[in-house]
C-alpha cells in the first residue's frame, strides 16, 4: 500500500461481492449424452454426536482504482462448531494496492508463502489479481485447518477442482492428504454449478429424492486437460426444501467414510436448505458489506493520504439510467 | 461535516459523532466561491442511511447471541468501518444568510455541495448579529456554550407572549425572571397567580427580604383586596353578573335600573343594594335571580362597605412609578370568586389605561382558561393590546389557549413537551415551522426552553434558564418528604 501515498483514487461504486472473473469451480466438462453413467441415490441417517465441523471462506472486493493500479481488499473467515457452540476467527480486511510493477511480487509472495514453493511464476492480469490473491488466502486457511483439526469435518466453499495456477494439483492433493492423515474429511460445497446431465442441471437431479440423501454420479469422465477434479462429484440434498448442492468429496476417501462423514455432518451441524450453518457463517463473516467498503476506502484515504476523485462513469454518461455497471 | 441534500427549507448534512452536534445547534455553511454563508439550525439528528448497514447489524446480532470469536485486524480497518456505521444525518432548517457579516433572509441561493465548508455557529456569535440597539437586557440564562443569554425588554413591550411546557419543566420560574426583569426597567406588571407561586417574589430563599420586596405587592381577594361599590363601574359590575354569575338578560336589565337608582340616591352600599333588590317592583323570579347573585357577591368577601378597607388600584400604580408587580393571589379562591376578581381587575386596568392614568401593563396570566371568559381571548390580542395590556400566557395545557393566540403570539418560550398532541398545538405558532417545534421541544431537558419569535429575531434558540435567589412557592406538597 505504501507505493501510493498522496495519489488520487477513484472509489469503486457499490457493486459488492463481484463474482470472480476467473471461475474454475466448474472447470469440469459438461457430461455429454454419449457418456455412460449411472446415478446412485444414497440415503443418509444423521449420526448424532459432537464431531467438530470447521469451515473456511474468503471474500475479495475491489475498493477502487488509482492512476497506476487497482485497490482491493480480502478477508478470510474460519468458523468451527464445537460442543454446540460456533466460534469464528476473522482475518482482515487486508487492503492491497496492485500495480503492474508490484503484482508479480505480491502474487509470488503469497504463492511461495502459502504453497511453500520457491519458483516464481508470472502474475495474472491486474483485473484477475483480486480473485487470485483471495484464492491463495483461502488455500492457506484450508491448509491451516487441515493441519490443526483432527477427526473433523472440514467444509470448503467451492469444488475440488485443481490444475489452475493458484490451485496446483500437487498443492490441493497435499491439502487433502494432510486432512486425510489427520482423519479429517473435506466436504466441498458449491453453491452454484454449471454441470449438466442430459441437458439438466446437475443439482436438479435431486429434486424428487427424499432427503437426506446423496446422489452419486458414476462414470464421471476424467478430463484430459490440465484442470480436473480431485474429488467425486455428488449432489447433496440434506434437508427438505428446494435447494441441493454439488458436493465434492476427496476421491481417496473410502466410500463408507464418505457416507459416514456426511451423516456426521447431519448429526453435528445445523443444516438449513441443505447447507451447513458453519459454512454459511464463514461466508457471512468474510463477506464485505457496503459500509465496510466505505470504511476501507476511508482507511486508505486517511492512512495513505489518497485524494478521492470522481471519474466519470462512461456507461452512465452514455446510457443514463440504462447504464448498469454490473452488465457486461 | 458535508452538505448532502436540500429539500424545501430542510438541509441534510452528513456528520459524525466527533462533530459533537446536538439538536438546536446552529451551523454555518460557507460557500467560498460566492462569499455567502447559509445559517441553518439542527432540528434532528438521525443515523445516516449507509448502504449495507442492515447486513452489518444482522451479522453483529448473530455474533452477539450465538457465535463467539475474534477478529485479527492488524491494520485496524475495523475502527474505520465502525466510524461509518456511526455516521449521522443532521436535519437542518434554513434560518437565513450571512453576507458581508450582515444577516439576511434571502435564501434563494444554494451553496456548493463539493466546495462548501460547514462549521458550528455559536449562539453567542449569532446573538451579536441579531441584537439591535436595544439596551434593556433581561438575563434569561445561558446558551449551550455557557455564554449569557439575554432578551431585550423591548421585545416584550407591546407583545403577546406564551410560556408553555409540561409540568415541572420551569415555566413559572422563567415567568418570574421575566416579571423581575421588567420591574427592573420600571414596568408595571400584574400577575394573575393561580397557585400563589409568585407571592414570595419579594423574599430570598433564606426568607429574608430581597431587593424587590418593596416593589412586589401581593393582593389576596377577601383579605387585602376588597372593593367598595362606589369604586365599581356599572359596566364592570354587569360583566361580573353576566359572565361570572351568569345572570339572565331580563334580570340584568332590572339590575341596571337598581344600580342607576342607587347612584342617583348616592346610597352605594351592599346593604342598600340588598334593600333595593328586596323592594324593587319586579317579577319574583327576577328578584330571586338578583338575590342569588347578590349573596354570591356578598359571600365572595371581595366587596366591602368600609371605604378605608377598600383597595384602589390607582394607589398601587402610583406607588410603582419606578416599576413594580401586583400579584393577585388566586390560590384558594373559588372558581366563581376568581372570575369576579379577574373581571374587576381587567375592567379596572382597562379603565385606568383608557384614562391614561397608566401607560401600559404587562399582564402575566397563569392557566388563564380557569378564569378568563371566552370573549377576553380575542380582546387580549386585539383591543386590550392597543390600550396597553401586554399579556404573557403561562400554561401547561397548550390546547387551552386558542389557535389565534398562537398565530398572533410574538414570542413563545417553549419548554419540554412529550405529548404529541401538545406539540401539535404549539406548532401552530406562526413564527416557526412545526417540525422545529415538534423535534426540538420533544427532547428539551428540564429548565431548558426554546425561545421563538421576536425576542430572538426569529432564530429559535435553546436556553438553559438561570437560577435566581427567590423563595419558591410553586412546589407541590409531598407526603413522602423524608427520603431516608
Amino acid at each position: 500500500m505504501r507505493n501510493m501515498e498522496g495519489e488520487y483514487f477513484q472509489p469503486n461504486e457499490m457493486t459488492f461481492n463481484q463474482p470472480a472473473t476467473e471461475n474454475f469451480e466448474d472447470a469440469t466438462p459438461v457430461l455429454g449424452t454419449h457418456c455412460p453413467f449411472t446415478i446412485e441415490s444414497i440415503p443418509l441417517k444423521p449420526l448424532l454426536g459432537d464431531t467438530p465441523v470447521a469451515a473456511v471462506d474468503i471474500s475479495s472486493i475491489k475498493i477502487g482504482e488509482t492512476e497506476i493500479g487497482v485497490l482491493c481488499a480480502i478477508r478470510g473467515a474460519i468458523v468451527w462448531k464445537e460442543k454446540s457452540r460456533y466460534k469464528y476467527l476473522r482475518l482482515g480486511p487486508f487492503p492491497f494496492h496492485i500495480t503492474e510493477e508490484n503484482k508479480k511480487e505480491i502474487y509470488n509472495l503469497f504463492r511461495c508463502h502459502y504453497f511453500e514453493v520457491s519458483e516464481g511464476v508470472s502474475a495474472p492480469s491486474l483485473i484477475n489479481m483480486q480473485t487470485r490473491i483471495g484464492n491463495l488466502l483461502e488455500r492457506w486457511l484450508q491448509l491451516g485447518i487441515s493441519c490443526s483439526a483432527h477427526d473433523s469435518i472440514i467444509l470448503w466453499d467451492g469444488s475440488l477442482t485443481a490444475g489452475t495456477v493458484d490451485s496446483p494439483v500437487n498443492v490441493i492433493s497435499q491439502l487433502l492428504e494432510i486432512a486425510r492423515n489427520r482423519l479429517n474429511t473435506v466436504l466441498a460445497f458449491s453453491k452454484t454449478t454449471n454441470l449438466r446431465l442430459l441437458g439438466h442441471r446437475l443439482t436438479d437431479l435431486a429434486e424428487k429424492s427424499k432427503p437426506p440423501c446423496l446422489l452419486q454420479i458414476n462414470g464421471f469422465p476424467i478430463p484430459s486437460g490440465p484442470v480436473f477434479t480431485l474429488g467425486n462429484v455428488y449432489v447433496a440434498k440434506l434437508t427438505q426444501g428446494i435447494c441441493s448442492f454439488r458436493l465434492d468429496i476427496d476421491k481417496k476417501v473410502p466410500r463408507e467414510r464418505v457416507i459416514e462423514a456426511v451423516e456426521k455432518l447431519l448429526g453435528s451441524d445445523l443444516l438449513i436448505q441443505s447447507y451447513p450453518e458453519t459454512l454459511r457463517l464463514a461466508h457471512i463473516f468474510s463477506t464485505f458489506t457496503a459500509t465496510e467498503v466505505i470504511g476501507i476506502q476511508r482507511f486508505i484515504a486517511q492512512q495513505y493520504g489518497l485524494k478521492i476523485i470522481a471519474r466519470p462513469n462512461v456507461r452512465r454518461l452514455l446510457f443514463g439510467p440504462f447504464g448498469k455497471d454490473s452488465e457486461g | 461535516m458535508r452538505l448532502y441534500k436540500k429539500e424545501g427549507s430542510t438541509i441534510q448534512i452528513l456528520s459524525f459523532p466527533s462533530d459533537n452536534v446536538e439538536k438546536g445547534d446552529y451551523l454555518l455553511i460557507e460557500d467560498p466561491r460566492v462569499n455567502k454563508k447559509l445559517i441553518t439550525q439542527v432540528i434532528d439528528v438521525q443515523f445516516a442511511s449507509v448502504p449495507g448497514l442492515l447486513e452489518e447489524l444482522l451479522r453483529d446480532s448473530t455474533t452477539e447471541q450465538f457465535v463467539y470469536g475474534e477478529i485479527f485486524d492488524p491494520l485496524e480497518v475495523s475502527s474505520h468501518m465502525n466510524h461509518i456505521q456511526d455516521a449521522w444525518m443532521l436535519l437542518c432548517k434554513i434560518r437565513g444568510t450571512l453576507e458581508n457579516e450582515k444577516l439576511g433572509v434571502n435564501v434563494s441561493w444554494l451553496p456548493s455541495r463539493s466546495k462548501s465548508g460547514i462549521t458550528k455557529f455559536f449562539i453567542s456569535s449569532l446573538l451579536t448579529h441579531t441584537r439591535d440597539n436595544g439596551n434593556l437586557p433581561i438575563n434569561i440564562g445561558e446558551t449551550k456554550e455557557a455564554s449569557r443569554f439575554t432578551i431585550n425588554a423591548h421585545d416584550l413591550d407591546g407583545k403577546l407572549n406564551i410560556v408553555t411546557g409540561k409540568k415541572g419543566t420551569g415555566k413559572s420560574h422563567l415567568s418570574k425572571l421575566l416579571v423581575l426583569g421588567l420591574i427592573d426597567y420600571g414596568a408595571k406588571v400584574v400577575v394573575l397567580d393561580l397557585n400563589g407561586e409568585y407571592t414570595n417574589l419579594g423574599f430570598s430563599s433564606n426568607g429574608e427580604k430581597n431587593e424587590y420586596h418593596d416593589r412586589v405587592h401581593v393582593l389576596t381577594p377577601g383579605a387585602n383586596l376588597k372593593v367598595s361599590l362606589p369604586q365599581m363601574d356599572l359596566k364592570v359590575m354587569l360583566n361580573i353578573l353576566v359572565h361570572a354569575l351568569h345572570l339572565p338578560g331580563t334580570s340584568t336589565r332590572e339590575f341596571r335600573r337598581i344600580w342607576q337608582s342607587l347612584q342617583q340616591r348616592r346610597a352605594f352600599t351592599l346593604q342598600e343594594l340588598g334593600e333595593a333588590i328586596r323592594n324593587w317592583k319586579c317579577n319574583q323570579h327576577v328578584r330571586d335571580a338578583l338575590f342569588s347573585r347578590y349573596y354570591s357577591l356578598l359571600n365572595s368577601g371581595f366587596f366591602t362597605d368600609n371605604i378605608a378597607e377598600a383597595t384602589t388600584f390607582e394607589e398601587f400604580f402610583e406607588e410603582t412609578q419606578k416599576g413594580g408587580a401586583l400579584i393577585l393571589n388566586l390560590h384558594d379562591v373559588s372558581s366563581v370568586d376568581r372570575q369576579i376578581v379577574v373581571e374587576y381587575t381587567l375592567g379596572k386596568i382597562m379603565e385606568l389605561l383608557s384614562q391614561w392614568k397608566i401607560k401600559a401593563v404587562f399582564l402575566f396570566a397563569e392557566e388563564a382558561h380557569l378564569y378568563l371568559r371566552e370573549t377576553y381571548w380575542d380582546d387580549i390580542v386585539t383591543r386590550m393590546r392597543h390600550f396597553g395590556v401586554f399579556t404573557t400566557f403561562v400554561t401547561n395545557q397548550p390546547d387551552t389557549i386558542r389557535e389565534n393566540i398562537y398565530r398572533q403570539a410574538d414570542n413563545i418560550f417553549l419548554f419540554n413537551f412529550t405529548n404529541e398532541r401538545d406539540l401539535e398545538t404549539v406548532s401552530r405558532a406562526a413564527r416557526v415551522d412545526s417540525e422545529t417545534v415538534k423535534s426540538i421541544a420533544h427532547d428539551l431537558p428540564s429548565h431548558h426552553c426554546l425561545v421563538l419569535g421576536k425576542a430572538v429575531k426569529d432564530f429559535p434558540m435553546v436556553v438553559k434558564v438561570r437560577a435566581f435567589d427567590v423563595q419558591t412557592m410553586g412546589q407541590t406538597r409531598l407526603f413522602f418528604t423524608d427520603k431516608n
